[in-house]
């Protein structure tokens, strides 16, 4: 890697070739605020505060789009940069309606952060603010199906307007009208129709785009706890971030409060898809199996594992003992490696090695529409784990890019071969496709025993004899092997819900019943298993992956995404900024080289 | 020896922008015809040595300018020549190209050579329709009498003009905005660097020329590079065109050289004539709004981009505004922000707010409503703009604030104290003419 060197407020710093000023500031730990600044968005250099003092240039400089060079030596804490920089944050509040109160954005947002920081102490401004019409809350507007519009609050850094011109590809928001009254705008105000309009939100320096998901649930001061995790809703397996939010026991809301994107330059750079961001709430939804049921004459009934246990034992080994053949399984790719694995030895206990042909993995495609020029493509595979099946050994037909193979399944249920299916499904409702020639055996009476280990109280859980309650995937620690081959690691953010198991358990469980000793007591035993079973692989190491645990919000930021590190210098700052309490001239390890914002 | 008017010298004859006309007083295309002998090299040299500066406010050397264009790129190069003239106070290009529209085609077609380019796009300001019109028919005649299209006088040079009309921004007339808005997008300035000359129009290299630097091309090739040295001073050669305004007997373009005084300018029967009305002179604005003004002891500054900044202005796009005593200077400077505001294309912050801020101030103080502490902050709002901006433009912002309280801070403070404007010319609107409701 070709390197430069280059002096930012008395210090060296050494940076990769071609960063600029303000990327090597960053990594510095130099903290130098800016909003049309994006790490994932081309440089635009218009909101005028990431100015800093090079030296043997004639006039302050952007630092978001200079680039580094040897020997250059930078100043962001000279006097007039000092100076200058407080101007524009002053500039960008003139009009700005300081409505953080209400903002869902307030306590997480770089213009209160910056302007606390490094704003002028006051006011000047004594004018009425610029306002733009709108309904309900003060000028709010739709803004498309997934978001809400603020124009108030927008300070026109144009991140959403280049972040739909160069990663969604449809350039759906402009500018109209200009100078001051400028405004964030959609073609004959139809809205942003995006299938990753929700990273709008999360590029927005301020409240102005909200996602409607997200607006009036929570504070950032009410999500205290962080888990860093993978989407497991398509076969891309973006990284992410689960928020949780602190309530009290009898408060009847979710506790996963919003799903966000996770910086991994690999996977899914910066960015994740609205399917990912906003379909989480059947995890702590209405129609969540909380506990075991089974089949009286008068429906389902919930029960205890003791109670569940033994019924399923009875009725399987009756099945199986009458004819193996007739005993099949049907998983979703949505099951992870472990559970898949566990799955594995206990169709090779019952059935012996050729077990796997017992079991069909099946899974949902849907063409995703999006831009031709978009550079954050949805893959149609609406499946995180079918490439953890291949490499398991399971049959999937022409995997990952083709439609599951399962017509051998379906004819033998037709035909009335089958005696019992097991069906491993763990969410979201939907992802085993039409199961409808399931349910019409069970109402010709074709298929004597259906097993269904789910999360959501579905149709064809609603059918079954037996219903075992499984996990979904922000609720354990487990493997996915996404459309590249990646083995990623899904980190439990919240335990699953009453009585419900993490699917491993749950099989492993069924296995003693019947008689198999799998011998797993932790979800590490079955990796270990799996490493040792499968050397030579990518799952050697499987035993060793490390999964993530809630951590504070300001570790989080921390941790996820450098180009965002100036959140944690003062975003949970044990205190508050105080007015005329400058953060900028404490606890910074340079001497000399400050100055003072204001004197107090 | 009096002046020989070079651009103009022509205009006002009834048949000044036809193509005969040109050919016959103007020894017409005889420039290009002497160009295509040269090298490309040969021409920026010329255009080098005669050291022509840019007319288009900046006064950057045109020849430095051509000879930064890119050279080694398999991709095409452009000449843009500026023709969104829209700088308060001046008019100068709007008569060259309605009234001697092949100077500036030729100017183009050498201009092309010179930089190794085959297209010239003239970025027309949007206002200026009948103009359009004129100089879209006379390139119609260039192209059929061999001036311009394929292989030009049998020298195998190709060369086509295009005539791209902007939507009426003042701030597309920015180099960069320019090339924006000939890309079809909002005109908004671009981050230098890059340059133009690097990569410009299409992410090409490309010139950027005002009109009246083109149209001086011609006739620099024809005479040489030393008759156009000689007719100003040191470095600041050629003809040059005024565009004198304000309270004058005659306001109007005049062509001179840059040895003539602003007094000259202003007072001289062949000029303005002097102060309209026999009224008392105030001050000048000496190159369009955006520059600071002078004063009475300025006036016989000789109007070169050299001399004027010595004299702490700038000549600008040499449009004098001239201004008598019943002008009231915070009146002139809401005037200007008002314009500044509407104007701004509202990509930075600096200027996007520090504009409205202003003239909401300069409003407020000239309906005699204002306080003490709002001229300190004129001054330090202004200031905060001044250096802050992606383009000039903020520059062009703060300046007539900064200007007018520098010199007649006293006018400010009467305000203020008298709760009024204390010099309440009959001539003035009542209402801005373009008020808008925000």
């Amino acid at each position: 890697m070709e390197t430069v060197t280059l002096t930012i407020d008395g210090r060296a710093v050494t940076v990769q070739k071609g960063k600029t000023v303000l990327h090597a500031a960053i990594e510095a730990g130099i903290s130098v605020p800016y909003y049309c600044y994006h790490p994932g968005l081309g440089v635009d250099g218009s909101c005028r505060v990431c100015i800093v003092r090079i030296e043997k240039m004639p006039k302050l400089q952007t630092s978001c789009s200079t680039t580094c060079a040897d020997g250059m030596v930078v100043s962001t804490r000279a006097a007039d940069v000092v100076d200058a920089r407080a101007s524009v944050l002053e500039f960008l509040l003139v009009n700005h309606p300081l409505d953080c109160p209400v903002c869902d954005k307030g306590g997480e947002c770089p213009l209160q952060d910056f302007a606390y920081t490094f704003g002028p102490n006051e006011s000047r401004m004594d004018f009425p603010r610029r306002v733009f019409d709108g309904e309900g809350v003060k000028a709010d507007v739709d803004f498309g199906p997934t978001l809400m519009l603020n124009r108030n609050r927008c300070i026109l850094c144009t991140r959403c307007v280049r972040f739909m011109k160069e990663v969604d590809g449809d350039a759906q928001i402009g500018i109209v009208d200009r100078g001051y009254g400028s405004e964030i705008a959609t073609f004959q105000e139809e809205g942003v129709h995006s299938l990753i309009s929700g990273n709008l939100m999360d590029v927005c320096p301020v409240g102005a785009i909200t996602t409607r998901d997200y607006r009036f649930k929570s504070r950032p001061w009410d999500n205290p706890a962080v888990v860093d995790t993978i989407c497991t809703l398509c076969s891309k397996g973006c990284n992410t971030s689960a928020w949780l939010k602190a309530k009290p026991e009898w408060a009847k809301a979710s506790q996963l409060i919003r799903m966000t994107p996770r910086f991994n330059p690999a996977v899914n750079g910066y960015w994740m898809c609205d399917i990912g961001r906003f379909n989480y709430h059947w995890i702590e939804g209405e129609t969540r199996v909380r506990r075991p049921m089974l089949r009286r004459a008068d429906g389902l009934e919930k029960v205890s594992w003791h109670e569940a246990e033994p019924r399923l034992r009875d009725r399987i080994q009756a099945a199986g003992s009458a004819d193996p053949s007739g005993v099949r399984f049907l998983a979703s790719a949505h099951t992870d490696t472990e559970s898949l694995f566990v799955l594995k030895q206990l169709v090779e206990g019952l059935l012996g090695p050729d077990g796997l042909s017992a079991v069909t993995v099946t899974w949902t495609r849907s063409e995703k529409r999006q831009p031709p020029g978009t550079t954050f493509t949805v893959p149609s595979t609406n499946a995180p784990n079918v490439n953890g099946a291949r490499d398991l050994g399971y049959r999937i037909g022409r995997g990952n890019d083709g439609q599951p193979d399962d017509a051998d399944l379906r004819g033998d249920v037709a035909a009335g071969k089958i005696h019992a299916l097991y069906v491993i499904d763990p969410g979201p409702d939907g992802s085993l496709g039409d199961v409808s020639w399931i349910l019409e055996a069970r109402l010709n009476g074709t298929l004597p025993l259906l097993v269904v280990q789910t999360v959501a109280l579905s149709e064809l859980a609603a059918a079954a004899d037996v219903v075992l309650p499984g996990a979904a995937y922000v609720e354990k620690d487990a493997l996915y092997t996404n459309e590249q081959g990646l083995v990623q690691a899904v980190s439990q953010a919240i335990a699953p819900p009453g009585e419900a198991l993490e699917d491993w358990e749950v099989l492993t469980r069924v296995a003693k019943s019947l008689g198999l000793a799998l011998g797993h007591q932790q979800s590490r035993d079955v990796r270990r298993a799996i490493a040792a079973a499968m050397p030579d692989t990518p799952y050697a190491d499987a035993d060793k992956v490390a999964f993530a645990r809630p951590v504070s919000a300001r570790n989080w930021l921390q941790a996820s995404n450098p180009s965002e590190r100036w959140k944690w210098d003062f975003m949970f700052l044990d205190l508050p900024p105080v007015k005329g309490h400058s953060v900028q001239t404490e606890g910074t390890p340079m001497e000399g080289a400050f100055i003072p914002l204001k004197p107090v | 020896m009096a002046y020989e008017p070079v651009l103009v010298k022509h205009v006002a004859e009834p048949n000044a922008y036809t193509l005969d006309s040109y050919l016959k007083h103007q020894r017409g295309y005889e420039g290009l015809r002497k160009a295509l002998t040269f090298t490309p090299n040969d021409i920026i040299e010329q255009v080098k040595a005669s050291g022509l500066r840019g007319r288009g406010g900046a006064g950057f050397p045109t020849g430095l300018k051509w000879q930064f264009v890119l050279k080694d790129t398999p991709k095409p190069k452009y000449i843009a020549c500026n023709a969104d003239e829209s700088e308060p106070g001046t008019f100068k290009d709007h008569v060259l190209m309605e009234r001697n529209p092949h100077l500036l085609i030729e100017g183009c077609a050498i201009g092309c050579y010179a930089i190794g380019a085959k297209v010239a796009y003239i970025y027309i300001r949007g206002e200026f329709y009948h103009v359009q019109e004129i100089l879209e028919a006379e390139i119609e005649k260039a192209y059929a009498a061999g001036y311009l299209g394929k292989n030009i006088f049998g020298s195998g040079f190709n060369c086509d003009v295009y005539v791209h009309r902007g939507a009426g921004a003042y701030e597309a007339g920015e180099e960069t905005a320019l090339i924006e808005s000939l890309e079809g997008k909002r005109a908004q300035p671009r981050l230098k660097p890059p340059f133009p000359a690097v990569a410009g129009l299409y992410q090409c290299p490309t010139a950027v020329n005002n009109v009246e630097t083109l149209c001086n091309v011609p006739p620099i090739v024809l005479n040489g590079p030393e008759w156009f040295t000689g007719l100003g001073p040191d470095k600041n050669g050629g003809p040059k065109l005024f565009c004198v305004s304000g309270h004058v007997k005659r306001p109007g373009v005049y062509e001179a050289s840059m040895h003539t005084t602003l007094r000259q300018l202003i007072y001289d029967e062949q000029y303005a004539g002097g102060m309209l009305d026999g009224r008392t002179f105030k001050a000048i604005i000496p190159g369009g709004s955006s520059v600071p003004l002078l004063l009475e002891a300025h006036l016989d500054t000789p109007a070169s981009f050299d001399d004027i900044q010595k004299a702490g202005s700038l000549l600008g796009s040499a449009g004098l505004i001239v201004l008598d005593d019943s002008v009231c200077m915070v009146w002139l400077a809401m005037n200007l922000l008002h314009f500044y505001r509407h104007e701004s294309c509202g990509k930075c912050t600096p200027c996007r707010e520090g504009g409205d801020w202003l003239y909401k101030l300069l409003q407020r103080v000239e309906r005699g409503e204002g306080q003490e502490k709002d001229i300190d902050l004129l001054f330090g709002v202004a200031n905060n703009i001044l250096g802050k901006t992606l383009c000039a433009f903020g520059d062009a912002a703060a300046t007539p604030v900064l200007t007018t309280l520098k010199l007649f801070r006293a006018e400010y403070e009467a305000h203020v104290r008298e709760g009024r404007c204390t010099i309440p010319a009959e001539w003035r609107a009542k209402q801005p003419v373009f008020a808008h409701a925000h």
